[in-house]
């Protein structure tokens, strides 16, 4: 009898994972990118300067560079530098 | 004391420091509170500047006299020295200069020590390198220019029923004056970036539930955006109110600045800067006479004298007023000749 309600209880939890996978984690994997996508595009238009693009707010944006410091190192790496950009913050 | 530049109406050379009694009401273009005085270099702004502010104050109007013009000549003709705070020169008047690079220097100050405060040591020597880079790029004196005078508008003026601008040549005040609708097009492109991320967070927050961390409820990076955008937006309010502002213009009556004038006039009008007045300098009188001649020379061989003295290493060449502007190849090839007149 235990055994049984045990083996339910499993199989229950492993169509949830299924359901999970299948369904919810592709979709949440397409938040998390698109999230990504435009936090980087966010950088791109308040931070071209580091990558040597001009940018006539580049005086204003100095003042959120310690908000969004930690954010840079990620940044990169996704923009698909190993290393920091020259000119910009020599975050590794 | 400085060499005095920029003073273009020489006439009367030192200007009256207590104006007791002005004959007749104030000239319309001076009915506002905000006075831009612009035009191209060498034409007497400064002088016409000052000369106007000390025309309100004469009027008991509490006036303040900005010069934002490197040259800083504003100092050399009120024959005081000036700084980036008003002074009171005589009763209801008050000036000051404002420099750039003091500014620039300010604000980067201003903004690394915000940044101490809030940001892990070990990134700290890095954000500072970052910052310093931007203190020399292109545009920072500029903005931080811009950044005081919209101080000037808001706060610091506040105590003052007049403020007359003496402003930089016409090519830099065109833009500085332009900056606040170019930046605040800017900025606002930023804040509509900053909420779609901030969207997008909140639905990954959401789907991830636990797995991904949680942001504070107020981004502070929008907060800073946004009270960034409302002071353009308030800058450019105070500048396109025509109650309330109006641009004079400077031009000596010649061919060169009033091309330029002409050209100013339209793109303020393009930005809503209302234009108060043009205001023609040095116009000769109805019929010269002799006398004045005898002087304006009396004024010049002064002036001369200076030349030789402070450049007086150089070769120096004088080359006559003409009666007509040279204009055209005949007439530039006849002052060509006269080139090789040394002294």
């Amino acid at each position: 009898m235990q055994g049984w309600l045990e083996r339910l209880r499993r199989a229950l939890r492993a169509a949830r994972d299924i359901y999970e996978g299948v369904y919810i984690a592709p979709y949440r994997s397409t938040i998390h990118r698109e999230y990504l996508r435009q936090r980087d595009l966010f950088f791109l238009l308040g931070f071209s300067d580091l990558l040597g693009v001009p940018n006539p707010v580049q005086f204003y944006t100095l003042e959120l560079y310690p908000e969004l410091i930690e954010q840079f190192h990620e940044w990169h790496l996704r923009m698909g530098m190993e290393q920091a950009p020259e000119g910009g913050f020599r975050c590794c | 004391m400085a060499p005095p530049h920029g003073d273009g109406a020489s006439a009367g050379g030192r200007l009256p420091l207590l104006l007791d009694h002005l004959p007749g009401d104030l000239p319309d273009f001076l009915d506002r509170r905000l006075l831009f005085f612009g035009g191209k270099g060498g034409v007497g702004k400064t002088t016409l500047a000052a000369a106007s502010a000390l025309g309100l104050a004469a009027r008991r109007q509490r006036t303040l006299l900005v010069s934002t013009d490197p040259a800083h000549s504003t100092g050399d003709i009120l024959q005081v020295q000036l700084g980036s705070e008003p002074r009171a020169v005589v009763a209801d008047f008050w000036a000051m200069e404002i420099d750039p690079a003091v500014e620039a220097d300010r604000y980067i100050e201003s903004v690394k020590r915000r940044i101490s405060e809030s940001v892990a040591p070990r990134l700290l020597d890095e954000i500072e390198r970052q910052i310093d880079i931007a203190r020399v790029s292109p545009g920072a004196e500029e903005a931080a220019l811009f950044e005081r005078f919209t101080k000037i508008i808001e706060q610091e003026g506040e105590g003052f029923e007049r403020i007359v601008f003496d402003t930089a040549p016409t090519g830099q005040t065109l833009r500085l004056l332009s900056l606040p609708e170019l930046m605040s097009t800017w900025i606002g492109g930023l804040i509509s970036r900053r909420k779609k991320v901030t969207a997008m967070g909140r639905m990954w927050r959401n789907v991830a539930g636990s797995s991904a961390t949680e942001a504070s409820e107020e981004d502070p990076v929008l907060r800073a955006l946004e009270e960034r955008r409302a002071r353009f937006h308030r800058a450019r309010e105070a500048l396109t109110d025509a109650r309330m502002t109006a641009f004079v213009f400077v031009l000596v009556p010649e061919r060169l600045p009033i091309w330029e004038t002409e050209k100013a006039v339209g793109a303020l009008s393009k930005y809503g800067i209302p234009v108060g007045a043009v205001l023609v300098n040095q116009v000769l009188p109805a019929t010269p006479t002799e006398e004045f001649l005898v002087r304006r020379k009396e004024r010049e061989a002064e002036h001369l004298a200076r030349i030789e003295r402070v450049l007086g290493d150089w070769p120096i060449v004088r080359v006559p007023l003409l009666e007509r502007d040279p204009v055209g190849v005949d007439a530039l090839q006849a002052l060509a000749a006269r080139l090789a007149t040394r002294v």
